[in-house]
């Protein structure tokens, strides 16, 4: 019996399926969670604009790599640290509003562009294994910033402001307020419509942000990046410095997960000192790739209906959890359980495809063999 | 190449100046402000009524006498504006005064020396 490889079938609507197969199951739920967790629309909405404000500029600092071919980039959790360590110093001169947002952006993006730096030299010796060795250097990371901020601040650095520090006089405390800065680029241009709050200025910037990506696709260090992804051979032959085109893409990304980490704590308003950084790596990744992203090709449209979808099931994963088990805290399970299987699952389809496309291919040069050979 | 490290420490050193600007103007200075008696030298300025007190445009609320309160002001320059209040009703009779802080400054306004045009009417405290 002649097998149909499943990648190459003719039908379009099972191709859809395939493609798409992550975020249809996550609508799927999703219409079911909702009518379930009892929620009002205009609370809803709400919290969608919240979410869409603070999650969006992380995610998209995600798709260079993606460009480059470097996967998904679980190493942003590198640019979240320098982010974090600029809002530390900030919180410590009691520098607030605006300026105290810039000048953390200002403080992090060297601590960012090192840190990029130092990811990208390591995951180009980690050809082919990018995502997961990421996924090891943030952990190996975290270890370096514990040790930094923990022993380093209020010892080798002076830390001044006392209510950050430790009652033993130095490491920073668990819990930092951020009420200086509290929503300052949220409230910088307020529109309201009804009891909707539009954070305008922050979405002005992640604006801003999408315009960037696409103009950088066009550049010609971005269409390097696009023939790195493709092929590093052909990249290399066409005279391009494939292994600093990768480091490059790294640096890139590691600051714009410093920036939309500092977004997002702005919006929060408190920092958890040492997990805040934690889970950001793989509820962006996830997010991305319940958009309807692959670890080979992202864009834009992928991350805002990553976000909606993901952060929807945040929202109502809890009550939809209580309504069907009379525990609340089941649906905290089930939204981490899916968080982790989604991206499990869109791996092992990436890797399922690959492998058929390959083997397809192979069938096709034999193919063409024997017809040389049967001429 | 002699030019390109000429552009990039021009970069680098206006980043360092802009960071700079940002600090000095986010920094926050916590402001006392008195409404009670203070002798300056032979002269004792008393503290007699209440008053509303805005600082950089913020109320800060109503001080009766012998009370204090605190502001948080935000930058180098303020202005600190005081309004009589009379059996509850503010008579109208405002005055200001502007003044700079520095980075690590802290200050304590005194109203009475204030309104009175007293050189100690605020006296600047370092942080340090």
């Amino acid at each position: 019996m002649r097998k149909q490889s499943l990648t190459k079938t003719m039908n379009p609507g099972v191709l859809f399926l395939i493609n798409y197969a992550v975020p249809i199951i996550f609508i799927i739920l999703i219409a079911f969670a909702i009518p379930l967790s009892g929620l009002s629309g205009i609370y809803f909405i709400r919290e969608l604009m919240i979410r869409l404000s603070r999650n969006s500029f992380l995610i998209l600092a995600l798709l260079i790599p993606v460009m480059a071919g470097m996967g998904m980039n679980f190493s942003i959790v590198l640019g979240a640290m320098a982010g974090e360590i600029g809002l530390i110093f900030i919180t410590d001169w009691q520098i607030i509003g605006i300026s105290g947002m810039l000048l953390a952006i200002l403080i992090s993006t060297p601590i960012a562009v090192l840190l990029g730096y130092f990811a990208g030299i390591v995951l180009n010796r980690a050809k082919g294994r990018e995502m997961v060795t990421g996924f090891m250097l943030a952990f190996f990371m975290n270890g370096i910033y514990q040790l930094f901020v923990l022993f380093g601040m209020g010892n080798i650095i002076p830390i001044s402001n006392s209510s950050i520090l430790l009652p033993r006089g130095y490491g920073i405390r668990n819990t930092i307020n951020l009420l200086g800065i509290r929503q300052v680029l949220d409230k910088l241009i307020p529109l309201k419509i009804g009891d909707i709050l539009i954070p305008v200025a922050t979405f002005l910037v992640i604006a801003t942000l999408c315009v960037f990506i696409t103009w950088f696709r066009k550049t010609k260090l971005g269409q390097d990046m696009r023939t790195v992804g493709q092929d590093n051979e052909v990249a290399r032959l066409s005279g391009i410095n494939v292994e600093s085109t990768r480091v490059l893409s790294i640096v890139i990304s590691t600051v714009l997960a410093c920036y939309g980490q500092i977004l997002f704590l702005q919006n929060i308003g408190t920092m958890n000192t040492y997990q805040s950084h934690e889970q950001v790596g793989v509820f962006a990744i996830a997010a991305l790739l319940v958009g309807g992203a692959s670890v080979t090709k992202a864009n834009i449209p992928n991350v805002f209906i990553g976000v909606i979808l993901f952060h929807t099931m945040f929202v109502v994963a809890p009550r939809t959890g209580k309504a069907l088990m009379g525990q609340a805290q089941l649906g905290e399970y089930f939204r981490v359980f899916v968080s982790y299987g989604v991206i499990a699952f869109s791996l092992a389809l990436y890797a399922w495809r690959k492998r058929v496309e390959k083997e397809n291919e192979r069938k096709k040069i034999m193919n063409y063999r024997k017809s040389i050979l049967a001429k | 190449m002699r030019k390109r490290i000429i552009i990039r420490t021009a970069l680098v050193a206006a980043l360092i100046l802009i960071g700079i600007f940002l600090y000095a103007i986010g920094k926050e200075h916590k402001v006392v402000i008195d409404n009670r008696d203070i002798s300056v030298g032979d002269i004792i300025y008393s503290a007699s009524t209440t008053y509303v007190v805005w600082v950089d445009n913020q109320e800060i609320g109503v001080i009766k006498k012998g009370e204090r309160n605190a502001a948080i002001a935000i930058g180098i320059s303020h202005k600190i504006v005081v309004e009589e209040i009379k059996s509850n009703v503010l008579t109208g009779e405002k005055h200001e005064k502007r003044f700079r802080l520095k980075t690590n400054e802290s200050a304590t306004i005194n109203i009475p020396a204030m309104i009175n045009n007293a050189n100690e009417w605020i006296d600047k405290t370092n942080d340090n």
